[in-house]
């Protein structure tokens, strides 16, 4: 019988100390003085231009989850009376803005300061309530900026107006006034030049998922995902990714698969688990299971191409997140269900698995339907995985763990 | 012999679905469900349709299941379930606005589920910032007007949108009166009861719902007190989002020693709220009554206006001596807001306990038991 | 004669009915603890009868009694019912007078009280949806392991790894129990972990409250030292715990009826 190995990218390691970084970098900025913004949705790309520093919601309690710190600050917001089946990155910020009000003892990695600006872009509607809790709790500035998901095309200029005005009408005037200067439009232009070029490596990147046996996988991108969105503009981001990409270009010329063997190829919808990723990967390397295609982490400009670096900078960026995008524009299952369905050809998947997430009510909407229209189309089976993304009480991997065999099984028997 | 006005609205609360069919054929117009708050339902009135509040059943929810998951909220699961098995055959449309997530992802279950013929999915915006907020406010509104004219191939003209107005108007103002004379005699009309009489106004055409709740405030002004004033604890409920609450729970805490004497639930107070001001132009009338920052609905984005500072408003105001959340599973705009709601009491030293609303209830044993500790702790047993 | 009064409370539990009699100075004088079965009623009034024997009383000479637990409603000779929240604060203070938060785990729900200096109940919180956490979940657990309730905590003071009993849900713990069973993890570190996982559980619960010295432990799950060690640790304290805790809520029941007598 062979042995279930997993090739390790040497690229991927250099995230680890960026992103630790990028932290580390936010628990200091008050003490040097510099000025802080906490953002949900990919609205901190304003306080970049204005040299804020910047935190992002989902990509904080990714962070904590990934530390093994998220428990805590769950336990801390429950105690505090948040119920146990509230969204977990609400409750790891509540968490965390009560260890501070309270001076509760919580790993020091996981502490931010209280920022000087908190920007809601609600994407997601319990965005909007974070930013309502930690109004409520701490008394900070907000900004709210309302970008609902089209539910078909024809509702996407409309939605894109609307964003465009809000941040022109609310947004830019308020920053202005918090930093105390004109809004610095090159710097934005500079960043969203920087956000091109990464991300055009970033889809040169994506194109090895199609290749048999996949170079690298989709946990690889989902610890990628930083240089091209809350860490972007850094002076990182393109020297990452160009690295990543050659280090792809290698591999595949030599055939090397990032599982070996690979057996099969999936889609993974919902959030990562980035609590668990070493649990999950685990397991479906044993399985021969590689995830490569994920309309979450794959949200993220998928069209850089389309970004006019001479157009008007505002327009540009809300067109990469409605018209040209990928963040509001595919957000509703029937604008992702067409994109998947093509994915499954493209990248010669053989099966889906649904991560629902038990304290999310966002991607869940819509798994057993999507099931059944690929499995429709395409003849490929599918699995709901009921897990959390960082909540290690709600990933029973008794249960987990009998659904990724079964899910292999089903795949097995289709492939003969 | 005709039924009491207020038990008609019992009959009706209870199963709208006979109501409805019955009353489609006899008047012959389109019924749109509209999921579930904040919907400018004078809209669709004007449009020749009967705007109907999307509600939950009472059944478990089976078939409905392989949609969605069990921990989606109640009023979902239950829709979808009753849209499955085909109990709602006589709704020619619906209108969801985007209050949460659940009603986000709506849209695309009832495109799988159902062979819905008219969805309308309205982003009506968040409160964040007035000026823009407003102006795509009525823009939505426009939006909605131009869809359903199509579905009922009736034009909406500033007239007739008036026209629903004041029909609106004058079902709020009926509704407000009932209130008030509740406020004034805590214990006239029980829980249950008052849950239906807002209810009907949810499912009937309300030009029809407003000779019934002319005859409902009729009755409660003939009906006697039965109980003493001293006796009863008096409290106000609120919570209680886009749905109706299992009225077993409201039973359970009147026959516990307690009297609502308020609340400030969707099936209640908040739904009647803020008469329509008009002044001229229908548009900015409705526009500016969603502007309104009071009652706070926290599926509104509103962070600068707090919603305990309405809740303790409300309880001062009725000398209520302690404040039940109704709280739906699992409703994150409720939530998320709770612990804030809960801390914010217990320091102002206002006695609260809160009671989780389930769609499918396993045991009320459970809920009378914290209520009854409630009470004791009320009457520091 | 002397005309002494006695009154009693009666705690209907999902396993137990528990029966005190005190006199009108607040002395025990008896107690029994039966397993319920099904028929509430008949617990009820075979556990009063077992007790009275033991007092050598008999239903005349009850003043006053007060049913509470969840079998409250069905006590056809109490006077009046009362719930366990308000009964077990009443009776942890009376036992410890310094006692401000009392934790009771009960058989199906568990949950933490604050109480006033004179034992009144002022605040709670309780877990009351579902077995996580409570008796049942000890019970399962045990039967997952194959060994006695009583076993397990001289079984837990085995332990020396730490084990992850990370699901909420009881029966899916025992899925995780029989997987951790498979990969060779020591019955003895598993005992431990289920004594930790309904620590974490009631540990959730005991913030929402908020930790006033001192804390007390009631209910029957209070007799298995591995689960107070393991709460303790949790909460880091030092828990008082009575020598009958599981009759904590019939005496607080008790003790209201002599009240509401003498108050009459």
């Amino acid at each position: 019988m062979s042995k279930h190995k997993t090739n390790r990218l040497k690229t991927t390691k250099l995230i680890g100390p960026m992103v630790d970084k990028h932290w580390a970098d936010l628990r200091t900025a008050k003490k040097r003085g510099e000025m802080v913004a906490w953002c949900s949705g990919p609205m901190f790309i304003f306080p970049y231009a204005m040299g804020m520093k910047c935190h992002f919601m989902a990509g904080y309690a990714a962070y904590a989850g990934g530390r093994g710190a998220a428990d805590d600050l769950l336990k801390i917001a429950e105690s505090e009376g948040d119920m146990l089946d509230t969204c977990s990155y609400h409750k790891a910020h509540m968490g965390m803005a009560m260890a501070i009000k309270k001076g509760i003892p919580v790993r020091e990695d996981v502490l931010l300061p209280m920022p000087d600006l908190l920007i809601t872009g609600r994407l997601c509607t319990e965005m909007s309530h974070y930013a309502e809790g930690l109004y409520r709790r701490m008394d900070i500035n907000v900004i709210g900026i309302d970008t609902p998901p089209p539910l078909n095309e024809s509702l996407v200029p409309g939605l894109e107006k609307y964003c465009e005005d809000q941040v022109r009408g609310s947004l830019i005037p308020r920053i202005e006034e918090i930093c105390g200067k004109s809004f610095d439009y090159d710097r934005l232009i500079e960043i969203m030049a920087i956000l091109k070029e990464t991300c055009i490596l970033r889809n040169e990147c994506w194109e090895y998922f199609k290749k048999i046996p996949s170079p690298w996988t989709l946990w690889d991108y989902g610890v990628s995902i930083a240089p091209v969105f809350y860490m972007m503009g850094s002076p990182d981001a393109v020297p990452y990714y160009t690295q990543l990409r050659d280090e792809l270009a290698e591999r595949a010329e030599k055939g090397i698969g990032a599982i070996e063997p690979e057996k099969y190829r999936v889609y993974w919808d919902g959030w990562l688990p980035w609590g668990f990723l070493g649990q999950f990967s685990r397991k479906m390397t044993d399985l021969g299971i590689v995830p490569l295609v994920g309309r979450y982490p794959w949200e993220f400009f998928p069209h850089p191409e389309t970004i006019d670096l001479n157009g008007d900078p505002i327009k540009e960026f809300v067109k990469q997140v409605y018209s040209n995008g990928g963040l509001a524009k595919q957000n509703l299952p029937n604008m992702s269900l067409p994109s998947i369905q093509k994915w499954v050809k493209e990248y010669s998947l053989d099966g889906v698995i649904m991560f629902s997430s038990k304290s999310c009510r966002m991607w869940n909407l819509g798994h057993p339907d999507f099931i059944k229209a690929i499995e429709k189309k395409h003849n490929i089976p599918g699995v709901v995985i009921e897990g959390d993304m960082v909540d290690s009480r709600m990933n029973s991997f008794g249960q987990i763990d009998t659904r990724l065999e079964a899910l292999a099984e089903m795949m097995a028997a289709r492939k003969k | 012999m005709d039924k009491k006005p207020i038990e008609q609205c019992m009959e009706i609360s209870t199963n709208p679905y006979d109501y409805l069919k019955k009353w489609k054929i006899d008047n012959n117009k389109k019924i749109i469900s509209c999921f579930a708050m904040n919907i400018p339902e004078e809209i669709v009135f004007a449009s020749g349709m009967i705007p109907v509040i999307s509600w939950r059943s009472d059944e478990p929810v089976t078939m409905g299941h392989s949609h969605l998951a069990t921990f989606n909220c109640g009023l979902t699961r239950s829709f979808i379930d009753d849209l499955v098995k085909e109990k709602l055959d006589f709704i020619d449309g619906i209108a969801v606005n985007r209050m949460c997530l659940q009603a986000q992802g709506l849209p695309f279950l009832l495109e799988q589920a159902t062979k819905m013929p008219y969805i309308e999915y309205l982003s009506l915006p968040a409160l964040y910032d007035d000026n823009v907020s407003y102006n795509y406010l009525i823009e939505e509104f426009k939006r909605f007007q131009t869809g359903l004219e199509k579905v009922s191939g009736n034009t909406v003209t500033d007239d007739t949108l008036n026209n629903a107005i004041d029909i609106y108007n004058k079902n709020r103002g009926l509704l407000s009166e009932i209130y008030e004379l509740r406020r004034k005699n805590p214990g006239i009309i029980k829980g249950k009861e008052m849950l239906a009489v807002v209810h009907s106004s949810m499912i009937m055409a309300k030009d029809i719902n407003n000779t019934l709740l002319e005859k409902v405030v009729e009755e409660l002004n003939n009906r006697k007190q039965t109980l003493s004033k001293d006796e009863r604890i008096k409290v106000i409920t609120y919570g209680g989002l886009c749905q109706t609450v299992n009225s077993e729970i409201l039973n359970i805490i009147e026959d516990l020693g307690m009297v609502i004497v308020d609340d400030d639930i969707f099936v209640g107070s908040k739904y009647f709220a803020n008469p329509v001001e008009k002044n001229g132009n229908p548009y900015e009338a409705l526009g500016n009554r969603y502007m309104k920052k009071t009652p706070p609905c926290p599926t509104k984005g509103d962070y600068r206006t707090d919603w305990t500072d309405y809740i303790i408003e409300m309880a001062e105001k009725n000398n209520a001596k302690g404040i039940i959340s109704l709280m739906i599973k699992y409703c994150p705009p409720h939530m998320c807001y709770y612990p804030d709601i809960k801390n914010k009491l217990a320091a102002k030293g206002i006695p609260e306990i809160l009671v989780e609303v389930e769609h499918e209830i396993i045991s009320f044993e459970q809920v009378k038991t914290r209520l009854q500790t409630f009470v004791e702790i009320l009457q520091g047993v | 004669m002397n005309n002494i009064k006695y009154f009693a409370g009666i705690d209907i539990g999902s396993l137990f009915s528990k029966v005190v009699i005190i006199d009108e100075n607040s002395n025990i004088k008896a107690y029994s603890i039966l397993q319920s079965g099904a028929v509430y009623k008949g617990a009820a009034e075979t556990a009063m009868n077992n007790t009275l024997a033991k007092a050598e009383l008999s239903m005349g000479d009850m003043s006053y009694i007060i049913s509470t637990g969840y079998g409250r409603a069905r006590v056809p000779f109490a006077d009046s019912q009362v719930t366990e929240i308000s009964c077990h604060g009443r009776g942890a203070n009376f036992v410890f007078p310094e006692v401000r938060t009392i934790i009771d785990i009960g058989g199906q729900d568990s949950k933490v009280i604050e109480v006033n200096k004179e034992g009144k109940a002022v605040k709670f919180a309780m877990n009351d949806k579902c077995a996580a956490g409570t008796g049942r979940f000890l019970e399962v657990m045990a039967v997952s392991l194959g060994v006695d309730l009583s076993e397990m905590s001289t079984l837990a003071e085995k332990s020396r790894t730490d084990v992850e009993i990370s699901s909420m849900c009881t029966v899916f713990a025992e899925s995780e129990v029989i997987s951790l069973f498979a990969q060779g993890t020591e019955k003895a570190d598993i005992a431990l972990g289920v004594y930790r996982s309904i620590a974490r559980r009631v540990t959730g619960l005991f913030g929402q409250v908020g930790k006033k010295e001192r804390v007390a432990m009631t209910g029957g799950v209070a007799k298995s030292k591995g689960m107070v060690e393991a709460l303790e640790k949790s909460i880091k304290t030092t828990l008082m715990v009575p020598e009958e805790p599981q009759i904590m809520g019939a005496l607080g029941a008790a003790l209201i009826a002599r009240e509401k007598f003498m108050q009459a």
